[in-house]
């Protein structure tokens, strides 16, 4: 089913939008949960709660496209079961390996200065994604945002993992800079 | 801010951008050449100058411009990408300029557009203020005495060698050749066999406007033919139909030709299943047009008598506004509203703006317009140049330098916007949601009766700005 008619259901507040939405997206924000979290259990579980998430938020939110609207949804939310599980343990999936790595563009010791501003880190970021060539920038995304392993960014990019490890290590010293330039971190 | 935080904020990465990262790369085409344009404007400011006396026949040579180098966009699948990379970088660097350059531009504008856009009646009209620019300070660098000194009030210098130094950079600024993005504001100086020209300024010419100098007989097929190639290769061909029919006057012995030819797509593109035909109330009647539709997460802006909404273009494409009357106003109202210029000339910083869900319906249009710069000008001060008691085109001439006036001053433009073209590849239509606060409103912003448009740089300078009466 096409999206607008989806969101229709949705504004309708007819739970047939979930039921549309499943069909269609099931898979993908499951792989999105499953990137971060490791276990398909719990990857279904966020999977179901992202349904809820649409459920509250269409309306009054329209969107044109579903497809990024539920993925960052299904992040968010994946994410932040990550948080509070590894209050106790570790999880399983990439994202230790992926915030191993943005340690590489965040002060060494914690910077309590930075945390006044991070509401504006979210802006700085979108400019920082948009001005970067389109394959580094799809690179930067697969890995940072879809929590991708390098393997399977590089091969979706069409690269070597080598290749793609080196581009990724380059593009986190230029966002390191571009963090220190806006005023995030100091060198 | 630690890890943990960036990755967060990182989840607000926009919606276009994670749409295209989901599409797999396969060929080594490089991701641009497949995209067409969504916005395509051209514009063209040709100055004829007629000689009033016998004129002798020393020969003179041609002075050429030479455009910076600029290494092509690299292309991702060679194997030496990142000194392909790093050398482009390096050459785009290398064009920008400290946006302080723009400075004192506003007078200009501000007097221009109106100037040049009212009295439109029921036609489209559209104007390129940079392009008139440039032809206005090569003018300058023509003329002495007061010819020179009414351009440079307009211009709001009180030296030409200020004018200069902003020329250069304003050209600088907006250069760029590396294949994907093609943007050079060209200008060129056409002169008769035979005439006495002061090399020296054409050299300045060439070394601070880019700007070369042809020669030979201007009133010959082969010259016209060579005139008409120039435009056509320096804007892509998109003023042809307006360019077949440029003829020098046999008694020109110099035009002064500027063109600036523009191509970008739209940030987020329009879906073309989202096209269909609606009513739109020309001031000839009501007719039927297709309307490209979308709805995003966006900045409206108001004043007393208009909406507006903006467009971003991709790849630092500045972006395109639309500035709708209110009911029962005109665009030709607002071009005598201090306040929609005061807006045209913002670059969106406007204090009366709200952020929520604008859901805009935009006739896909295609405009040409030509117009006679020449009253606008003389009603704007610049008279002495038109006038053959009193031009003075001293720097120029080394010898009758009495005898040349500017006989004609002819501006051409052309805008098309579309969804983005056949890109089914590049782009997808976007939903901008699911970071930040939710906007609690929403807007129809329906350009359904004629409307003003201005599309800006990325610094807020007007590159064209127009009427739309019959899309």
């Amino acid at each position: 089913m096409e999206d607008e008619k989806i969101v229709a259901l949705y504004w309708a507040r007819n739970p047939d939008a979930i039921a549309r939405t499943d069909e269609k997206y099931a898979p993908y924000c499951r792989a999105v949960a499953r990137n971060i979290l490791g276990s398909p259990e719990d990857a279904e579980e966020c999977v179901n709660d992202t349904w809820l998430g649409a459920w509250n938020a269409i309306p009054p939110q329209k969107p044109v496209v579903l497809k990024p609207f539920l993925a960052k949804l299904t992040r968010r939310i994946s994410f932040n079961r990550w948080r509070r599980q590894s209050a106790q343990k570790r999880g399983g999936g990439e994202i230790d390996a992926v915030l191993d790595e943005l340690k590489d563009c965040v002060a060494r010791d914690g910077d309590p200065e930075g945390e006044a501003i991070a509401a504006a880190l979210g802006q700085t970021i979108r400019q920082f994604v948009r001005q970067l060539p389109p394959r580094e920038c799809d690179l930067f995304v697969r890995r940072y945002f879809y929590t991708e392993s390098v393997a399977a960014a590089a091969k979706h990019c069409g690269l070597t993992e080598n290749h793609a490890g080196v581009i990724l290590s380059r593009t986190r010293q230029r966002l390191r800079a571009h963090l220190c330039k806006e005023g995030f971190l100091h060198e | 801010m630690n890890e943990q935080d960036l990755y967060e904020s990182i989840g607000q990465v926009d919606d276009d951008v994670l749409l295209r990262s989901d599409k797999k790369r396969r060929s080594s085409r490089p991701w641009w050449a497949a995209a067409a344009a969504a916005v395509l404007a051209a514009a063209i400011a040709v100055g004829t100058f007629f000689p009033g006396g016998p004129a002798s026949t020393t020969a003179y040579a041609v002075a050429e411009a030479s455009y910076p180098e600029m290494a092509p966009y690299p292309n991702e699948m060679d194997a030496d990408f990142e000194a392909q990379y790093d050398a482009w970088r390096t050459d785009k660097r290398a064009q920008d300029r400290d946006p302080a350059y723009a400075d004192g531009l506003e007078g200009y504008f501000r007097a221009s557009i109106p100037t040049f856009l009212r009295g439109a009646g029921t036609e489209n009209r559209a104007y390129s203020p940079l392009n008139v620019y440039m032809a206005l300070a090569m003018l300058a660098e023509l003329t002495g005495g007061e010819s020179r000194d009414q351009i440079l009030t307009l211009l709001g210098h009180g030296s030409i060698e200020t004018l200069r130094a902003q020329a250069n950079d304003l050209w600088n600024d907006h250069y760029s050749n590396d294949g994907a993005t093609n943007s050079i504001l060209a200008g060129s100086l056409w002169l008769e066999d035979g005439v006495p020209f002061n090399q020296n300024t054409l050299n300045t010419l060439a070394q601070n406007y880019y700007a070369s100098s042809f020669r030979g007989d201007l009133d010959s097929p082969a010259m016209t033919e060579a005139l008409q190639s120039w435009i056509n290769d320096q804007t892509g061909g998109l003023l042809a139909d307006q360019v077949q029919n440029l003829k020098l006057s046999p008694d020109a012995i110099l035009a002064l030709v500027t063109t600036v030819y523009y191509q970008a797509k739209w940030s987020s593109r329009f879906s073309e299943e989202n096209t269909a035909p609606q009513t739109f109330h020309s001031p000839v009647g009501d007719v039927t047009k297709d309307f490209m539709h979308t709805s995003f997460d966006g900045h409206y802006y108001w004043g007393d008598q208009f909406g507006v909404a903006g467009l971003s273009l991709a790849n630092g494409g500045g972006t395109m506004w639309f500035l709708l009357p209110d009911e029962g106003v005109s665009p030709e109202d607002l071009l005598a509203d201090p306040e929609a210029m005061d807006f045209l000339l913002s670059g969106g910083g406007w204090d009366q703006e709200k952020y929520l869900i604008v859901n805009l319906a935009l006739p896909k249009f295609d405009i040409s317009s030509q117009i006679d710069l020449g009253e606008g000008l003389q009603a704007l001060g610049v008279t002495d140049v038109f006038d053959p008691d009193r031009a003075d085109f001293s720097p120029m001439l080394s010898g009758s330098a009495e005898d040349l006036w500017l006989s004609e001053a002819k501006h051409g433009v052309r805008v098309a916007i579309d969804e983005e073209g056949v890109t089914a590849a590049a782009y997808t239509e976007m939903a901008m949601s699911g970071a930040g606060a939710p906007p609690e409103d929403e807007i129809d912003f329906t350009l359904d009766r004629p409307f003003l448009f201005a599309l800006t740089d990325t610094q807020g300078l007007p590159l064209f700005v127009g009427v739309v009466n019959q899309p």
